[in-house]
């Protein structure tokens, strides 16, 4: 199992959910926690004293008596679950949260990231010019697998039991594939290798989609069907619509419990990447946490 | 008390003392032991005689306090146009009186040059176009500034900013070590969407050495990426030093100028050492003031030249578009009202105004460049200029000095200003802080990489998707 989960909180009730998951998680598997919160942004000129606080959006001098202060407000939010948590280190920052994330990330060399979708709070000035969220900036530049939790409700954690792996058959998807079924393997629960055509922009004789959808499954097989090894527990299918809706939809019908996919876009500006991704639609609609998956590194 | 543990005459040069000043909550010990500082009156009266050459003795002397550059400071009319604001009245009130009384002034009196030195006073040098002298209060001011931080009257950033630049060699604490480790991480975390792109360090005669500003490693390193990825695409063969890398210079900005020496020195020496055919610097103002402009003369070279060619990254970029190295997408110009902001310290003291207008011509769709007015040479400072962003003590003064800047892109009707300086991006930035007025602000990089045409075969080889 993983053996260093980085949980970047923000301490809000936007990352209860993820902080569930998170903490469930490293008891379960036995795993290190570092509970990683980023306090502020840096104003005056990016000089360290003063930190515009991510939670208040207040003008707060950084010093060792503000940092510990953080650190307590941390651990009386988690109380109860670090309680039962005895492999943990808190870890502060100042900076902006997605560079931190991936800078604390890359130096404790950790195996995956658990974060919320968003902080709850989007009217931070600095967005604006540092353009996308967190979460899109961290999924798409971390070597690691990154799950998020976008709320408390798909936050259920009894162990993985049934996971869905949503593939476009991109080279990204690959490193996502590889994880899935280690995964899979390791937690011996059932796979669903799924692939979605997307008609939404399209008009598709029904005769046309169906023989899509036969062949699209025919490719689902003969791609990853020879790299299954001796894990025997999956199904393949593909269904049509718009990607993300048909997504979200097996992984209900499955009562799946985590998903897999590639955050996979080509652009480059995360503010465009966002619209309509098909990885951001899922993680803001599954009832599930969602794992991202762009890198070969640490599958 | 002569002198203070954390407010003294000296230079911070340790990192202990580093650590103790930067621990002081918002400077709260530093200013009040600021109180009680001595004047060295006869230290401070050597330092005129030695330091004050014929030029600032002659300015001193011929100003007619005539009056015809107080419109030209944006301070004076952002603050009612209050007579005090006028540049002659600000300088004959404290330079000149320091002179005036041969150095024997008192605490209080050194307290309230510090406030007009660094809060009535960006140094823009935008009155000097206006006067029929051709007094230059800007640089007046900054030989103020000097006098001034020997006394260790300068406000608490900047102190720790000197010391910055004196302990770490960078006005933030990177280290060698940070800055090499973060220049792989940055070529790693890119290296998917740009198969081949390097960050290399130390690379000995390369056509290019990139220089650049300490808080892109320290807090937004997208922007070192960014360059890589345009040296990259353009096909440069660059390099970036493992030491003197750190361009910019918040001594500049304190007065310290033993710490200003040093700061283009480490810059120097790294070019000597890696004998590169030029040197780029990154969208930085300050940073190319004093590295270029200023730089040689503090490092004391004859011919007041840089080592090597030093470009600003303007006239980088300007270049590579003009021959095609780096080609716009027509289809992806900005086709909205788009200003740009004009730094003082290229723009005024270098004349590098029509080079960012060619930029322009080239990214954006003919009909919705808008000039700010006035513009170029005689456009106003940010407002958060020659370190007033940074100082918490004066942040009420700063935010009164954003309002002209805010007036003017407000005039514009552009929702997007490009600043191709860091302290102006920051400016812009704390002015929609401030004031919102539902603007963007961006560095050229990360426009030019998004409108670029890029070639095939610099573009990663991934399968096709679905179909």
């Amino acid at each position: 199992m993983k053996k260093k989960i980085l949980l970047a909180t923000t301490g809000s009730p936007a990352s209860f959910g993820a902080a569930r998951v998170a903490f469930e998680m490293a008891r379960r598997y036995d795993a290190e926690l570092l509970l990683f919160h980023v306090a502020g942004v840096p104003k005056k000129g990016f000089s360290y004293q003063e930190v515009s606080d991510v939670r208040s959006q207040e003008a707060v001098s950084v010093d060792e008596d503000y940092m510990a202060w953080v650190e307590e407000e941390l651990k009386t939010t988690y109380a109860k679950q670090l309680e039962d948590c005895n492999n943990f280190r808190i870890l502060l920052a100042t900076g902006l949260p997605h560079r931190e994330i991936l800078r604390v990330a890359r130096g404790e060399d950790v195996d995956m990231i658990i974060m919320g979708a968003h902080s709850g709070d989007s009217s931070a000035v600095y967005s604006k010019g540092y353009p996308g969220s967190t979460l899109q900036r961290v999924a798409k530049a971390a070597k690691c697998p990154v799950m998020t939790v976008h709320r408390e409700s798909a936050s259920y954690m009894g162990g993985f039991s049934h996971i869905v792996f949503a593939t476009d058959f991109s080279k990204q998807s690959e490193s996502a594939f590889k994880y899935a079924l280690s995964m899979a393997k390791e937690f011996d629960c059932e796979m669903t290798l799924f692939h979605a055509l997307d008609i939404t922009s399209k008009v598709l004789a029904q005769s046309d989609i169906e023989d899509k959808l036969i062949s699209l499954r025919k490719r689902l097989r003969d791609v990853y069907g020879p790299k299954m090894g001796d894990f025997k527990n999956f199904e393949v299918d593909v269904w049509e619509g718009n990607p993300y809706v048909e997504i979200v939809k097996i992984a209900r019908e499955r009562m799946a419990d985590l998903i897999v996919l590639a955050h996979n876009t080509r652009e480059l500006d995360p503010e465009q990447a966002s619209m309509g991704s098909t990885l951001e639609q899922v993680i803001l609609r599954a009832n599930c946490p969602v794992v991202s998956v762009n890198r070969p590194d640490k599958v | 008390m002569p002198e203070g543990t954390l407010c003294n005459r000296q230079p911070i040069t340790t990192d202990e003392q580093l650590k103790l000043t930067l621990s002081d909550k918002g400077g709260r010990q530093y200013y009040a032991e600021m109180e009680q500082l001595e004047v060295d009156t006869d230290k401070l009266w050597t330092a005129i005689q030695n330091t004050m050459k014929s030029r600032l003795k002659t300015w001193l002397n011929v100003c007619a306090k005539c009056g015809l550059c107080a419109d030209s400071c944006f301070l004076y009319e952002c603050n009612g146009r209050d007579p005090r604001q006028v540049p002659s009245a600000k300088i004959h009130a404290t330079l000149g009186e320091i002179v005036k009384r041969k150095g024997k002034v008192d605490n209080a009196f050194m307290r309230k040059c510090m406030d007009i030195a660094w809060s009535w006073c960006t140094c823009c040098n935008r009155c000097g176009q206006f006067c029929p002298h051709g007094i230059d209060m800007g640089v007046m001011f900054s030989y103020l500034r000097g006098l001034l931080f020997s006394q260790g009257f300068v406000p608490w950033e900047l102190k720790i900013g000197s010391g910055m630049h004196r302990v770490y060699k960078a006005q933030m604490d990177v280290t060698t070590e940070d800055w090499v480790d973060t220049c792989e991480w940055m070529a790693d975390e890119n290296s998917e969407e740009w198969p081949g792109l390097e960050i290399p360090v130390d690379k000995e005669d390369a056509d290019i050495m990139y220089t650049l500003n300490a808080r892109e490693a320290k807090h937004y390193p997208e922007d070192i990426a960014e360059a890589a990825i345009l040296f990259h695409v353009a096909g440069e063969n660059w390099t970036v030093p493992s030491e003197g890398w750190e361009q910019t210079s918040l001594t500049l900005f304190a007065g310290d100028w033993e710490g200003c020496k040093q700061n283009v020195l480490h810059v120097y020496d790294a070019i000597e050492r890696l004998r590169p055919k030029r040197v780029v610097g990154t969208e930085c103002g300050h940073a190319h003031r004093a590295t270029v402009i200023e730089g040689p003369y503090w490092a004391g070279r004859e011919d007041g030249q840089p080592p090597r060619p030093f470009l600003h990254y303007v006239e980088w970029l300007a270049e590579m578009l003009r021959t095609g190295r780096i080609k716009i997408d027509p289809a992806k110009r900005i086709k909205e009202l788009v200003t740009l902001q004009d730094s003082c310290n290229y723009v005024r003291n270098q004349g590098l105004k029509n080079i960012t207008r060619e930029i322009m011509s080239y990214l954006v769709e003919p009909g919705y460049f808008v000039e700010m007015a006035p513009n170029k040479e005689y456009n106003y400072c940010c407002g958060g200029g020659g370190g007033f962003n940074g100082i918490g003590k004066y942040r009420p003064q700063r935010n009164i000095a954003l309002l002209k800047k805010r007036q003017q892109i407000m005039d514009t009707g552009a929702k997007l200003v490009v600043a191709p300086c860091h302290n102006c991006w920051d400016a812009i930035r704390d002015l929609e802080e401030e004031y919102p007025m539902g603007i963007r602000w961006s560095f050229l990089k990360p426009l030019v990489i998004k409108m670029m045409i890029v070639p095939d075969h610099l573009k990663p080889q991934d399968e096709e998707g679905e179909e």
